[in-house]
């Protein structure tokens, strides 16, 4: 094997820095849909006397538009940075220059017109949004395709790649720190009645955003200044159809992104959690005591991962994982069932909570790896490399898989589980039968299970591993050493 | 070089950006709060306070608007004032002193069966029962002394839940959830309530039912608040009138005050028809504005309907 593979290709800053990267980016773009949704739904026009249904209808349409418009774009941005040729490289460009106008645009969505036009209001939230989807996939979608690029030799690729998957799972949920910390200033500037009053105007919102629209810029800054792509790009033109092919086409990649549509149930966990709470633990508080452990199992999962990679490959690493998480999500059943719906159940669940949380670790992970992989094989097959569009198509199918979750989730709970909603104003929750409660837990732990286990069935049909990985790995070394193209800079492991 | 990646100077571009988006930023932040937070504006306080009075006749929360918010918040307050001296009332409770040592009727041990076996019904019965208490206060006296208010429903309160639930037990829950919900429920027998059935089960969650607004004004009655005009005070005058006493409560001096602005502020119905007129001042201290709310006369406000 050429003494390329081997090398050590990035100065251990890099990988810290491509982390922070992506940790400003998910920083942003975690905070965005959940406070948009709130800002709309609650501040945007507060007091202007608009029709609340039609303004309910019209921000479910302003979702559902971003979520089209988010996948269009993901194709049309894959498509784009794969023709992308310049010093920078083909990906630092988009990330580099692209937050600015995110970031801007992403400070607008909670301006909202001092209008008392309501079709006005509500097309600007169509306006506004789409623009918003459209720059954070000009960004996003770039900054996650970075990994592919960052090494040519796969194993450093890879750690790279769950660290930086690892700081972006916690950046995806620094705004809550950012709002609560925001929140905490502006008590103490302002009295604590003051502070209810501007929260009430939304603007403890206003200035959360601008704090992680900072953020953003800060981070991806000192991304952009310390990281190289250090993989030479392809000068071949993509075609449209290529780029449909590359999505659709490649064995690996199409199974891999698959894993998304099969596995799209394991979500639906999210939309019972309140439940949870309430009726099997007994109080609504402890949702966020639920959250937190999972929260946790999966930053420590997405660390473990990178362990587990030194010793298996992608697809034993991911079937492992989707094994594990499907028995930890059912041996959290059987205790739940075994201690019954009360107060001792409490410190039971919430600790196997933190290990059904690992197996989350593997999906951040695994995945991204995998796909720079079947960047690697699609190079080796066609001579073209095509990161964009890779990273693209999985997008594509992580938001089809995501719209499934959204209607899954609330069938299941209330129409599956027979759910009784309270009719009576002053009982916020009404009691619930032995069955519904046993179907709440089974949405929380067993249907989640079972789409773990089908979200590994695409991966037993994926062979960029072992002998084939390396063959390609070295074959592409070899053939950029002949074109000359490697980077003479590299620094020896 | 690697941060002077063939060409661009990419350090200086990252400089150049992060200070460029930062002033961007915080002048979008503070032209956003300038104009949305409307404690920043008199007329919008004045407004505000009549608008949330109007509409649902809530007196109660128009007050987080008020002098009395400046320093404290409001739940805060009505606790210190009203509430503790209700559950600490066979102590030597005073208003701010330290409750750390004092045994008050939130004591677990006053629970009796009832409350701890109740799933909300009984609750709500009291709750239903407590309305009629409130709905009388408040036609007799308004929001204005809200001492009054204060101190007589929290004391039958007191007496009408031991009657439900046959034990003394209190807190600040319990007083602040049946208040609350009572002021609501003021606020749907003024505008009316409609048939709603949940959207994911088609459980009735209320009925239609025609509010008191609607059989003076008609069905579909809208309310509109304006600033009508700003009127002539002598602020130093007015200052030397306020109340000190509750000034101090409010933790509030008359030195801070930095101006004051009359406003009258006028309600029409849809057609442009004034419904009622109030005059309110409002005071400024820092760069906030508040209703003066030792003075205010809102007793038009809940009586033009009738």
């Amino acid at each position: 094997m050429s003494e390329n593979a081997q090398k050590k290709y990035m100065k251990k800053s890099e990988i810290a820095t491509f982390g922070i990267g992506l940790f400003g980016v998910a920083l942003l773009t975690g905070w965005m849909p959940d406070y948009t949704a709130t800002f709309f739904a609650d501040f945007a026009f507060k007091g202007k006397g608009f029709d609340s249904e039609a303004m309910a209808s019209a921000i479910s349409g302003v979702f559902l538009v971003a979520g089209i418009v988010g996948a269009v774009c993901e194709l049309v941005i894959g498509y784009l940075v794969d023709n992308t040729k310049t010093k920078l490289g083909k990906v630092k460009p988009w990330i580099g220059f692209g937050v600015i106008p995110l970031a801007l645009i992403s400070m607008l969505v909670f301006v909202a017109p001092n209008t008392n036009n309501q079709t006005l209001a509500i097309v600007w939230m169509f306006v506004i949004y789409s623009l918003y989807t459209t720059f954070c996939c000009a960004v996003e979608s770039p900054a996650n395709c970075f990994g592919s690029l960052c090494s040519p030799n796969p194993s450093e690729r890879s750690s790279a790649i769950s660290i930086a998957s690892f700081l972006r799972s916690v950046g995806q949920s620094g705004g809550m720190v950012v709002i609560l910390v925001v929140g905490l200033i502006m008590k103490a500037l302002m009295g604590e009645q003051q502070f209810k009053n501007a929260e009430g105007q939304g603007l403890d919102l206003v200035i959360s955003t601008a704090v992680c629209a900072l953020g953003l810029i800060l981070f991806v800054m000192i991304f952009f200044t310390n990281n190289k792509e250090r993989v030479p790009f392809t000068q071949e033109k993509v075609s449209l159809k290529d780029a449909v092919k590359v999505v659709f086409m490649n064995k690996n990649l199409l199974m891999v992104s698959l894993t998304k549509l099969c596995g799209f149930g394991r979500g639906v966990y999210g939309t019972v959690s309140l439940y949870i709470a309430i009726y099997l633990l007994g109080s609504k508080d402890l949702k966020l005591g639920l959250l937190l452990p999972m929260g946790i199992g999966t930053a420590v999962g997405t660390l473990l991962v990178n362990l587990v990679l030194k010793k298996f490959s992608t697809k034993k690493t991911f079937i492992l994982f989707c094994m594990y998480g499907a028995s930890s999500l059912a041996i959290l059943f059987f205790v739940s069932k075994g201690i019954g719906f009360n107060s001792t159940l409490i410190i039971p669940f919430l600790i196997l909570n933190f290990f059904c949380g690992l197996q989350h670790g593997n999906t951040n992970v695994t995945p991204n790896i995998m796909i720079a992989d079947c960047v690697d094989e699609i190079e080796y097959k066609t001579g073209k490399r095509q990161e964009g569009l890779a990273y693209a198509g999985y997008g594509l199918f992580s938001k089809i898989a995501s719209a499934f979750t959204k209607a899954l989730g609330p069938w299941l709970l209330y129409t599956w589980s027979g759910y009784m909603v309270s009719a009576d104003a002053n009982v916020a929750y009404a009691t619930q039968s032995d069955a519904t409660l046993n179907k709440l837990l089974m949405i929380y732990t067993i249907i989640p299970a079972v789409f773990v286990v089908l979200q590994a069935v695409p991966i037993f049909f994926y062979d960029m591993v072992g002998e084939k990985k390396e063959m390609i790995t070295k074959a592409l070394i070899e053939r950029r050493e002949q074109a000359g193209l490697m980077q003479t800079e590299v620094k020896e492991g | 070089m690697a941060n002077k990646e063939k060409g661009l100077n990419t350090k200086l571009y990252a400089v150049i950006v992060f200070f460029g988006i930062l002033a961007a930023l915080v002048l979008i932040t503070f032209t956003t709060f300038k104009s949305r937070y409307t404690a920043f504006h008199p007329d919008e306080v004045a407004r505000s306070y009549v608008d949330t009075i109007v509409q649902t006749g809530d007196g109660y929360n128009a007050y987080k608007n008020a002098l009395i918010s400046k320093n404290y918040k409001y739940g805060d307050y009505i606790r210190e004032y009203f509430i503790y001296p209700v559950i600490y009332r066979d102590t030597d409770y005073q208003p701010g002193a330290d409750r750390g040592e004092l045994k008050g009727y939130n004591d677990d041990e006053y629970i009796g069966e009832k409350t701890a076996n109740d799933d909300g019904s009984l609750s709500g019965e009291f709750i239903a029962e407590m309305y009629k208490i409130y709905e009388l206060l408040i036609d007799e006296y308004g929001w204005d002394n809200y001492d009054n208010i204060f101190r007589s429903y929290f004391n039958a309160l007191v007496t009408i839940r031991e009657q439900y639930f046959g034990d003394k037990y209190m807190t600040d829950e319990i007083m602040f959830t049946t208040l609350e919900s009572n002021v609501r429920t003021y606020g749907e027998a003024l505008t009316g309530t409609e048939e709603e059935f949940d959207e994911n089960t088609g459980v009735q969650i209320s009925e239609k039912a025609t509010g008191r607004y609607q059989a003076k004004y008609g069905e579909d009655y809208k309310f509109t608040t304006t600033i009508k005009s700003e009127n002539e005070i002598d602020a130093k005058l007015h200052i030397g009138l306020m109340n000190e006493d509750k000034l101090a409560k409010y933790k509030v001096s008359k030195e801070e005050i930095k101006d004051v602005k009359s406003y009258t502020v006028q309600v029409t119905d849809e057609d442009g028809t004034v419904v009622v007129e109030n005059d309110i001042t409002v005071v400024k201290i820092g760069q906030s504005w508040y209703v003066d709310d030792t003075t205010a006369d809102m007793r038009a406000l809940y009586l033009f309907y009738r």
